[in-house]
């Protein structure tokens, strides 16, 4: 994986797929599901329940609960979750 | 008897930073059995955030302390004690630690309990602030020297305090292009940080290493400068910053707009003292450290019997702190236990490293004035979606104390239990003159486990 959002030297990892809203996302072993998503550009993760803005990352270490999505059913923080193959991942909801 | 779900250990130490793994790595050494939990993926906690395997090529450029850092890594690597990673402590009583870990509810019996859960970033809502791409200044250091992730193209670092270095020599080292970085204390507020460094011979070499990093990427600090809002679509896009005055209230006629993909913010950091509160540990305020801290004698004992805290829970210090304050818990444990004496260097080396970093931060102390940062439909309490509006007519009908506002509006009932939102409410809540700071609530469960986890809790 070549890729301009990853440091150099830090890509020696296997490939691992993982679907967000259905779309097929590339990551690395050993990314969290939430930075797998920011370097793949895909910074919205879930939708305020007010007016449906879009929130994203805020604390990356498990505070602040605005990187909450939907995985394989289950509401977690996609900052502490680590991506594996096959992993069904959806936008996130109300906290 | 042998349930798998029950761990027993003579102590058990709550967190993998500095102080945790330095307070766990002495009592193993001494022949104590030691169970650490820590949430994190791997040990070292925020500050000493390791690469995944596979990803340990990165180049990052490293303040001298962090070589310290990894000294202690490879010396809890090498102990011999049962750390378990991923791990979410949900409740404690003296003696016992429940937690989460692998879909599993677990319970820690232990003798003794060694407090380290470290600290978070400290928020300041301003408009625009839940646009993504802005994050934390903690969240920008995980993603380059936890993730080896380049955080976006062209960033801007705003907030207070000593951490707002690291964070840019973390983006410098990924490539980011950093057009501004922001310190909200004056000039002058901040050479009151100085006896601090220059008492202090370690923090005097990071200091200077800092300064020649900003130095050889061109980047200045400004001082007397914040965020007052920012914008885009999706994404921030823009975001401007404005001079303030002494107190951290912007100055009308100042402003300056950049183009940016990321915005790191960083207003100091507030200790995790949750699980103090929920085991009965008695508190104390001290604005330089953060605030509300667990208060612990000269050998790290909290109020509450066979209950030590160590770094940043004890106030908001560093990492050397943390170390020292580590090693003096695990003394003070081993004397409880084994009856060894607490050797005096510990004590005072613990009190040395404090009494500097409290010199430095003292500087750094939270500015009220940047409260009002957030215009009235600014979301302060982000997990509920209270606004600053909401929140102060919560505060005029039901009264200032912070657990009326939350009752009037449900500011801070979310799931991260006023982390976020908790500062702001507090400066809300003493907003009338001669109040207090209202200490943070704090309950069980302290972090969000499933129900079935606290429903299949081992018993005690």
């Amino acid at each position: 994986m070549n890729d301009a959002s990853r440091l150099p030297g830090t890509t020696d990892r296997s490939v691992v797929t993982f679907t967000f809203g259905g779309e097929p996302i590339r990551a690395l072993a050993g990314d969290s599901l939430a930075m797998a998503l920011w370097a793949a550009g895909r910074t919205e993760l879930r939708a305020s329940s007010r007016d449906g803005a879009p929130r994203g990352v805020l604390c990356n270490m498990g505070i602040c609960y605005e990187c909450l999505v939907v995985v394989d059913g289950v509401q977690q923080r996609g900052c502490m979750v680590a991506v594996r193959d096959g992993l069904c991942v959806e936008r996130g909801g109300k906290p | 008897m042998n349930d798998p779900n029950v761990l027993t250990a003579d102590v058990g130490v709550v967190g993998a930073g500095p102080g945790g793994m330095a307070a766990a790595r002495a009592l193993a050494a001494a022949g104590l059995s030691v169970v650490v939990l820590d949430e994190g993926p791997g040990a070292g906690g925020q500050i000493f955030r390791q690469l995944p395997p596979g990803a340990t090529g990165a180049r990052l450029a490293e303040p001298p302390s962090h070589h310290h850092g990894h000294a202690l890594l490879g010396a809890f690597a090498a102990s011999s004690l049962q750390y378990v990673r991923a791990a979410v402590v949900w409740d404690a009583r003296p003696g016992r630690l429940w937690f989460e870990h692998d879909g599993r509810s677990k319970l820690l019996r232990c003798q003794r309990i060694v407090l380290a859960p470290g600290a978070y970033d400290r928020c300041v809502p301003f408009p625009g602030w839940t646009l993504p791409g802005v994050v934390t200044a903690g969240a920008l250091q995980v993603m380059v020297r936890g993730f080896g992730i380049v955080p976006g193209k062209r960033a801007l670092v705003v907030g207070s305090g000593p951490l707002l270095l690291p964070t840019v020599t973390a983006l410098l080292s990924a490539g980011v292009q950093v057009v501004a970085a922001c310190e909200a204390s004056s000039r002058w507020r901040a050479l009151r940080a100085l006896p601090g460094v220059f008492g202090n011979g370690a923090r005097l070499r990071e200091a200077w290493w800092y300064a020649r990093q900003l130095l050889r990427a061109g980047v200045r600090l400004r001082f007397g400068w914040t965020i007052v809002g920012c914008e885009g679509s999706g994404r921030v896009q823009r975001a401007t910053i404005a001079k303030v005055d002494g107190t951290g209230r912007p100055r009308p006629g100042t402003s300056q707009t950049f183009e940016v993909d990321v915005v790191g913010a960083g207003f100091g950091l507030v200790p995790s003292i949750e699980l103090g509160l929920v085991l009965g540990c008695r508190t104390r305020f001290l604005a330089e450290r953060g605030g509300h801290v667990l208060a612990v004698d000269d050998r790290q004992r909290t109020s509450v019997a066979g209950v030590f805290a160590a770094g940043e829970v004890a106030g908001i210090g560093g990492a050397e702190v943390a170390i020292a304050e580590g090693e003096l818990a695990a003394a003070a444990v081993l004397h409880e236990l084994r009856g060894v004496a607490v050797p005096a260097q510990l004590v005072g080396k613990a009190q040395r490293e404090r009494k500097a970093a409290d010199a430095m931060l003292r500087a750094f102390a939270p500015l009220p004035g940047l409260h009002a940062l957030a215009t009235p439909e600014t979301i302060v309490c982000r997990c509920e979606d209270v606004t600053l509006q909401g929140a102060r007519d919560a505060a005029a009908l039901h009264g200032g104390s912070l657990r009326a506002i939350k009752v009037g509006c449900r500011a801070g009932m979310g799931p991260c239990q006023a982390r976020i939102c908790g500062p702001s409410l507090q400066a809300l809540a003493c907003a009338a003159p001669g109040r207090a700071m209202d200490l943070p609530v704090a309950q069980v469960p302290v972090k969000v486990v499933r129900s079935e986890t606290i429903r299949s809790a081992p018993m005690d």
